[in-house]
């Protein structure tokens, strides 16, 4: 790989709130985040964070009502998605840029084969014969370790990983340039989900793709991700490669994620969970958002948004304590 | 020590229009006052089955069990009432388990109301006690499941399942659903209350550090039946069945210099409807020869340290 990566994507400041009943909740509050050619970047946090919304607006699928993206730019190859023409950013989705989503079982149709299903995602995006679509199917299908008998199975037929293995596969086929990949293993229990990450990092050197990692598993990240976003409350709070991340993480929310974790490798029988819970999105406080749950809360934190603070080439943070770190 | 739990050779057949399925096929452990014996095996494998068995909430198909060497495969109602505050359970989905009309206080009271308790000031006062064991400020007393978050309706399942005093309770994924620093809470919680209580846990997960973390003992399941059985620091030091071998292979862990050597699993998974006899992991295993078709039994290869693999001793550990 070549030591200088073209930018790929580009997203900034971007703002998505929800209107519900007589609240606007703040899903998504001016985060950046960029990704590179060839790059897998991971975006953990957790539920509610604003994860998959993020996800959606790149694709420009999210409902609307009561979604609406009320600022900011995300720039794929030099254009603005969020000013495209409906027609660019069909023409866009599925073959330049492919999704997962989070529920694998929902993505294929129950009615259709497996097989056939595939062979018309290689339609939509390869002029092709009857036969030669079906012929790259097989391909398709025998990539992702399923043999060419199950062709013709339906979908119910197929285990759950076999699934999210055709599915992924399918996300594939087009070879796009960017994967959204939405909790891809969160339903599998963990030897499929090693088949599956396997699988997905073949295909990711063969057709060159940048990935969106989302997830809750910091395992899965440290498998998979060359860089780490960590979001909070609509916020991404730290950004770094997977080294800043896994071995010098400075927001406190980090190191307690890290510390919440059971430790494999220790004998010790005692847990440093986060106290309390991420804030109500429609009630978000003032200032920095991990505010309550902070060891190192001080008062400008309650009054203050933190900016980014750059800890190294690609390492920054968002917090004003920086007693334990740099 | 003295056993609180002892299983043997527990069934448990669903009949199906294809056949009998197997849930639980022949599973013998036991557990001791005061440890925890975790469950672990993938979805499907007769985890929960096997839970609900131990608390009769399903009938089994087969096999024994005793409760401090008393046996209660069969019980009368009474007995059964009366086992129910001792036993206890503790489910995975935190919010479908709990009734949405209740408040706080009622679901907590539900069980000792059932049990013969009278409304009143006594009462009151068991609830409080009990909001204050799990971490549930009172002023959440009058509140409903769904005002709650993930971390705190599990808090209510858990107090729910405490009010009793039991001694032994089954706890069926009770962090699965439940974000990593909130789980956190709840683990500490539950050993908390364990050390304080001499409480005894079957613990069922399929997270395989969860598991680690919280138990004394692991049995490891697959299609219903126990494949290996140990202490736990010698079952994740000398894993010895190839299954096991293959599930701690394939733990991700939060650590980007502990990159290793995965083991992947091919080939398809045998079906739980009229299973073979023989080896049930036949079908994905690497080391499988014509003597896996025989039936596999659990066999000690090192003091407390059981196996159903005829190759696990040839195959060094
Ligand atoms: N259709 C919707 N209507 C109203 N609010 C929504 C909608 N979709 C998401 N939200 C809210 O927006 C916030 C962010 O949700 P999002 O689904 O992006 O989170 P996430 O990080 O993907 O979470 P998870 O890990 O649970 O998938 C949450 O507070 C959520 O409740
Ligand atoms: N009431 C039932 N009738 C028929 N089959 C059942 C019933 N309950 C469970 N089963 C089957 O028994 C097997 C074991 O199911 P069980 O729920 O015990 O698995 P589990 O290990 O708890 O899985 P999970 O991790 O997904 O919760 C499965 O094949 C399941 O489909
Ligand atoms: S009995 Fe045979 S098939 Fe089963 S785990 Fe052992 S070697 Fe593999
Ligand atoms: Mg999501
Ligand atoms: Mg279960």
């Amino acid at each position: 790989m070549e030591s200088v990566h073209k930018e790929l994507l580009k997203i900034e400041n971007l703002v998505v709130e929800y209107t519900s009943e007589d609240n606007i909740i703040h899903a998504v509050n001016g985060i950046d985040l960029d990704i590179l050619e060839g790059e897998t970047v991971g975006l953990v946090g957790e539920t509610g964070a604003g994860k998959t919304t993020i996800a959606k607006s790149i694709l420009r699928i999210l409902p609307d009502p009561p979604a609406k993206i009320c600022g900011g730019k995300i720039v794929f190859q030099g254009t603005d998605i969020l000013q495209m023409k409906e027609e660019e950013i069909r023409s866009i989705r599925g073959r330049q840029i492919s999704m997962i989503f989070q529920d694998p079982m929902t993505a294929l149709n129950p009615t259709i084969t497996v097989g056939k299903q595939i062979a018309e995602a290689v339609g939509l995006h390869e002029k092709l014969t009857k036969s030669e679509r079906k012929q790259k199917a097989i391909q398709i299908l025998e990539k992702a370790g399923i043999s060419r008998e199950r062709y013709d199975d339906f979908p119910h037929q197929f285990s759950g990983g076999m699934k999210q293995r055709a599915v992924i596969a399918m996300a594939l086929v087009c070879s796009p340039l960017l994967l959204l990949a939405d909790e891809p293993t969160t339903a599998l229990d963990v030897t499929i989900q090693a088949q599956v990450l396997q699988m997905m990092s073949e295909l990711k050197k063969e057709f060159h793709t940048s990935v969106l990692m989302i997830t809750h598993d910091l395992g899965v990240v440290a498998e998979t991700c060359d860089k780490v976003a960590v979001i909070y409350a609509g916020e991404i709070i730290e950004f770094g490669t997977a080294e800043d991340i896994f071995d010098h993480a400075a927001h406190p929310y980090t190191l307690g994620l890290f510390g919440s974790l059971p430790d494999l490798n220790s004998e010790n029988r005692r847990l440093k969970p986060i106290s309390g819970m991420m804030p109500d999105p429609a009630h978000l406080p003032a200032g920095c958002k991990f505010y309550d749950r902070c060891p190192h809360a001080s008062p400008k934190c309650r009054n203050s948004v933190p900016d980014k603070r750059k800890l190294g080439q690609s390492h920054y943070v968002r917090c004003f304590y920086s007693g334990g770190n740099v | 020590m003295s056993t609180i739990l002892e299983a043997q050779d527990l069934k448990k057949y669903f009949k199906t229009k294809n056949g009998y399925l197997h849930a639980v096929d022949g599973v013998s452990f036991r557990i001791e006052e005061g440890k925890t014996l975790g469950v672990v095996g993938e979805s499907g494998c007769g985890k929960s089955t096997l839970g609900r068995i131990v608390l009769h909430l399903h009938e089994s198909t087969g096999g024994k069990l005793f409760y401090q060497g008393q046996d209660i495969t069969h019980v009368n109602k009474p007995r059964l009432r009366q086992l129910r505050e001792d036993m206890q359970i503790i489910f995975q989905d935190p919010f479908s388990s709990l009734n949405p009309r209740m408040s706080v206080r009622e679901t907590i009271a539900e069980p000792l109301i059932l049990n013969g308790k009278e409304r009143g000031t006594d009462l009151n006062n068991e609830v409080d006690r009990v909001m204050e064991t799990v971490g549930l400020p009172q002023r959440l007393a009058d509140s409903y499941p769904h005002e709650l978050d993930g971390g705190r309706r599990q808090r209510i399942g858990i107090g729910r399942a405490l009010a009793l005093n039991p001694r032994f309770i089954v706890c069926d994924e009770p962090v699965s659903a439940l974000d990593v620093s909130i789980q956190a809470q709840i683990l500490n919680l539950l050993q908390d209350l364990q050390e304080e209580k001499k409480l005894s846990y079957m613990f069922i997960t399929h997270d395989l550090s969860v598991v680690k973390y919280i138990s004394h003992d692991i049995a490891v399941m697959y299609l219903g039946q126990l494949v290996e059985k140990a202490e736990t620091k010698a079952l994740f030091a000398r894993p010895a069945h190839p299954y096991t071998k293959a599930l701690l292979s394939a733990i991700l862990l939060p650590d980007i210099h502990a990159k290793k050597e995965r083991i992947i699993l091919k080939g398809e998974i045998t079906s739980p409807i009229n299973p073979p006899k023989g080896c049930r992991f036949a079908g994905r295993c690497q080391y499988a020869t014509s003597r896996c078709e025989e039936e596999q039994k659990l066999e000690e290869v090192e003091k407390n340290h059981f196996v159903a693999c005829c190759r696990a001793k040839e195959l060094g550990m």
